[in-house]
């Protein structure tokens, strides 16, 4: 039992990335994922310094951020922390709060653009939501190609798609084929 | 059709499963003495109105949360829609 190799969700020995024309699209295989609920009511904790965001926003502090998942509950996620007890450090920093451990059940896909606005033609087509509800700062769960996926808008030219892990080489068809596209009329 | 969520706002129906009439939130006493009869009506009979309607939305590919959304049967006007927790705690 030594000789394990560990892979990734795409099931490779290191993170899938590939350059579109003017985009890219990486797999972030070192992201950790952890829920946190609370009490109803209770007063949100602020973990890492993060202000838990309203329904339909994400907030960013240093390496971690926080996105609204349903009432009371949010993912709190870290990059480069992927292969630790990240459950276990939030706890520490949130003891109260109820976290069940994600990492393992998502995969996480990064799209970056080259200049503003690129991001937007490809929400447009991931997304049946106004591109109001996906600007910098806001982060959904929705369907895509029969997937549910979560949309972290992290920046101008950066979004976040998380899908669980199954769904990973599914996933990956579907966002390389439309950013094939776009990159093709760039 | 787009239903209003009152946290999200309008969402496509697709992202929903749609469960049917609200009056499942109000289920009989179990140890009520005609609790068999209530059980049978609660389990088999529905109201079917061409008109206002109020029923349940489930937010599959969303938030996860269940909605009652009050719906005009004929014209698919949505006029009222709350979580259904909200409904629930509130007993009606």
């Amino acid at each position: 039992m030594t000789d394990l190799t560990p892979i990734t969700a795409l099931g490779a020995s290191a993170p899938r990335s590939q350059d579109f024309g003017a985009y890219t699209l990486r797999e972030n295989s070192a992201l950790a994922l952890v829920s946190l609920a609370i009490a109803r009511c209770a007063t949100p904790p602020t973990p890492f310094g993060l202000t838990l965001p309203s329904a339909g926003c994400c907030t960013t502090h240093a390496d971690y951020t926080a996105f609204w998942t349903s009432p009371d509950q949010w993912m709190i996620t870290a990059e480069n922390l992927g292969e630790t007890d990240f459950a276990a450090t939030v706890q520490n920093e949130v003891p109260d709060a109820r976290l069940t451990e994600q990492t393992d059940g998502w995969v996480a896909f990064d799209i970056t653009a080259e200049t503003d606005g690129q991001i937007g033609a490809v929400l447009s087509r991931v997304a049946n939501l106004p591109l109001i509800d996906l600007t910098p700062g806001k982060a959904v769960r929705t369907g895509f190609d029969h997937m549910s996926i979560f949309l972290v808008r992290r920046s101008e030219r950066h979004v976040t798609v998380i899908v669980m892990r199954t769904l990973a080489v599914t996933l990956w068809h579907a966002l390389e084929t439309i950013l094939q596209r776009l990159g093709d009329t760039k | 059709m787009l239903i209003p969520h009152p946290l999200l706002g309008l969402r496509d129906a697709q992202e929903f499963t749609y469960l049917g009439d609200a009056n499942l939130l109000n289920r009989p006493d179990p140890t009520a003495p005609d609790a068999e009869a209530a059980f049978c009506d609660y389990v088999f009979l529905r109201d079917n109105p061409a008109g206002k309607h109020r029923e349940l939305w489930f937010h599959e590919q969303g938030d996860r949360s269940w909605l009652v959304v009050t719906r005009d049967t004929l014209t698919h006007e949505i006029s009222d829609v709350e979580l259904a927790t909200d409904v629930a705690r509130r007993g009606k």
